[in-house]
Formats: structure tokens, sequence, C-alpha cells
């Protein structure tokens, strides 16, 4: 017998064939020992089940389930608030925030630092004009042609933070120290 | 005046409905009545406590979450029990995806094995007792595959057609047919084995 009459068989049992196709496989039945066998191993299976299952019964107390289900729900619940802020604000507003951010923190030093250091030829604390060193070798041209030049107005030159040397640096917000005179004392 | 519920005797459905309208005692009252049966039915397809255990209360979880979905077209029980089945058909896929199949499995996927079973002229059913019958069936479950025992589940006891089952499992109608009759021969062949083992 054919793998797909097989097939048929069990589905003519489960009923899901269309009767034209049912009433072919009942005649194979009828007529063919193998047939019927299979049919009749099929339905003494299906009987058998028929009887139910073995019952599963949970060990533990009413309550102890209950609350265990109880806190998942109320963990799970909360969450459906805050939904829709980080969407917003992950989103669009903070791939903005950032670089908008950063750039006005930029503005504002500058603009500090103008009003700290109005004439930039008088070293402000902790910023000297530095000119350009000597090249020790012959990588870079020498200071000589560099002054010989003489295209820079007197106090132009490298700004050095000598703030920033060594362990310090400018940028830290959690050291006063690095903060503009004009911040830390805005009377000046 | 709205009358009150009396929960403990009120029936699933007007438990259901208040539920629907965000009142947690009358859920807690139906998860104390169906909870045997969600959890019969995670063991049924995961044959793990542990695993059937955890499940079955996310079913629970799940159903909270979902109740306002539910339209009263089938029963209660209904709804929730299909919910667990789709909880533990992801969980045994996400497991199934970690496993290599073995030779054994490949092969009843393919539907190869049940072409050499010979048919059974003996009953494995005939003088057994109910309650060791079913004993028995559960001991053939145990030893068949997921995907296996899955169909013959939904087909035997949670009375799925074909295409439902097609549906609920991501396969093809044809592949449900070959499992569900690999599945029945197999538990054929392995209930007459254990009725010779008890009768040696």
């Amino acid at each position: 017998m054919k793998q797909e009459d097989k097939l048929k068989i069990q589905a003519w049992m489960d009923g899901e064939l269309a009767p034209k196709e049912a009433a072919q496989i009942a005649t194979l039945i009828e007529q063919n020992p193998e047939a019927l066998a299979l049919s009749e191993e099929l339905r003494v299976v299906e009987n058998a089940l028929h009887l139910g299952e073995k019952p599963a019964i949970l060990d533990d107390s009413r309550d102890f389930y209950w609350s265990q289900v109880e806190r998942q729900i109320d963990a799970e619940e909360p969450l459906a608030e805050p939904y829709a802020v980080p969407t917003i604000a992950s989103g669009t507003l903070l791939r903005w925030l950032v670089p908008v951010g950063s750039l006005g923190a930029i503005v504002v030093l500058m603009v500090n630092f103008d009003a700290m250091n109005p004439n930039p030829s008088i070293s402000a604390p902790g910023i000297t004009m530095e000119t350009p060193p000597a090249a020790p070798s012959g990588l870079t041209e020498p200071a000589g042609v560099l002054e010989e030049a003489g295209t820079e107005p007197d106090g132009m030159g490298v700004i050095n933070f000598q703030g920033s040397q060594g362990s310090r640096h400018l940028t830290d917000p959690e050291d006063p120290n690095t903060l503009p005179e004009s911040i830390e004392n805005p009377d000046r | 005046m709205a009358k009150k519920l009396d929960i403990p005797n009120a029936e699933d459905e007007a438990l259901v409905r208040a539920a629907q309208k965000g009142a947690m005692p009358p859920y807690e009252e139906l998860v104390h009545r169906h909870r045997d049966k969600i959890y019969a039915r995670a063991f049924s397809m995961l044959r793990n406590e542990d695993e059937a255990l955890d499940l079955s209360q996310e079913a629970w979880v799940k159903g909270w979450q979902r109740l306002k979905q539910f339209k009263h077209n089938a029963s209660f029980t209904t709804w929730m029990t299909r919910i667990c089945i789709n909880l533990c058909l992801d969980f045994l896929r996400k497991r199934k995806r970690k496993q290599t199949d073995s030779l054994d499995q490949m092969e009843e996927e393919t539907g190869g094995v049940e072409r050499r079973m010979p048919v059974e002229e003996f009953n494995p059913t005939e003088n057994v007792e109910r309650e060791e019958l079913r004993s028995q069936i559960d001991e053939g479950l145990a030893k068949l595959s997921y995907e296996h025992r899955t169909v013959l589940i939904l087909h035997e006891f949670e009375r799925l057609e074909y295409k439902e089952i097609a549906k609920a499992m991501h396969c093809s109608i044809g592949t449900v047919m070959s499992r569900l009759f690999y599945a029945r021969r197999k538990l054929a062949t392995l209930l007459i084995s254990l009725k010779k083992e008890r009768q040696e």
C-alpha cells in the first residue's frame, strides 16, 4: 500500500476527507486487508487516547500559586506607561540634544574666555602666550624663519592652557580649579 | 444599583466580565478554578514539572494582559489553553533550535520509520484497567518527540483540525498528517511493548 493511501486512511478516520475521496477510501478498507488492519490499529490508539490524559495536579497551594502570578502581573504592568517617553527622548530628542548641547557649551566657553581675557596680550592666570619653540632638528622650520616672516601681530600665538597639563583637565566638572575665573568669581 | 458579584459561586463568564473591567479578585478565582488544567496541558507538552509550572504561570499573566481581547466566542478555559499551548510551542521551538537533531529524530521528521513498523493486530488496550491504560499512554507520549506528541495532543485532546494544527505549529498540512500518522503508529507499538513488559 502506498504511503499516500495510508495517510488518507488516517484522514478518513479523522473526518478530514472530502465526501468523494472518503467514499474511495471506505471501499479500499473493505477490499484491502492491509488497509483494514491499519485502520483497526489506528482506531485502537484513538480509542485509548479518548480515555483521556493522566491528570497532572499542582503541588503548590492556591495562595502561593496566585501570589507568583500576581507578582509577575505587577512587575510587568508599570512597564506600559513609560513606553511613550523613551521613544521620543531616545529617538529624536536625544539625537539632537547631544550635538546641540556640546555646541552650546563651546559657545559659552568662548564667550566666557573673551570676557575673562579682553586683551589677549596680557596673560590670564593659568594661560600663557607661547611663541613657537625652535625646532630641535630639521623636521620643521627653525624658529628664526617664523620670526622673520613677522606676519602675526604681537601677542598672537599658540594658546597654551597650562591647567590642562599634567593630571588636571579644564573640562573636568568635578574640579573647581578648572573653572574660568569669571565663573568662579562672577563679581570680577 | 449594580449587584455585587458572589465570586466563589459565580459562573466563569461573569468572573471574566468582571475581570475584563479590571477587577483582580474574579481573575484570582478563575486561576484557582482552572490552574490544574492549564498546568496539565503545559506538562503534557513539556514533560517537565518546573518548566510546566513556569509556563502555566506565564500563561495566566498573558491571560490577564490580553483579557480585554477575549470575545467570549469560546469558553474561557479553551482560550486560556490556547495561550498556554502557544507559549509551550514557542518555548519548545526555541529549545529545539539549540539542540542538534539526532538521526532518529530526523528520520521521524521525514516519515521514514513508520514505513518499517508492522501493523499491529494485537490489541494493546484489551483487558487493561482504565487508570493503567492512562499511565501507559502517558508513558508512551513521553517517549515521542515534541513534534509528534504535540500533534497528537492538539488533535486528540484539543480536538483541533489539521489546518489549525498546521497554523499553530508553523508547518504544512502534509507535515501534520505524517507526524500524526507516525505518532499514532509509534504509540501503538509502545503500548504493545508496555503491555508485554507488564505481562512478563
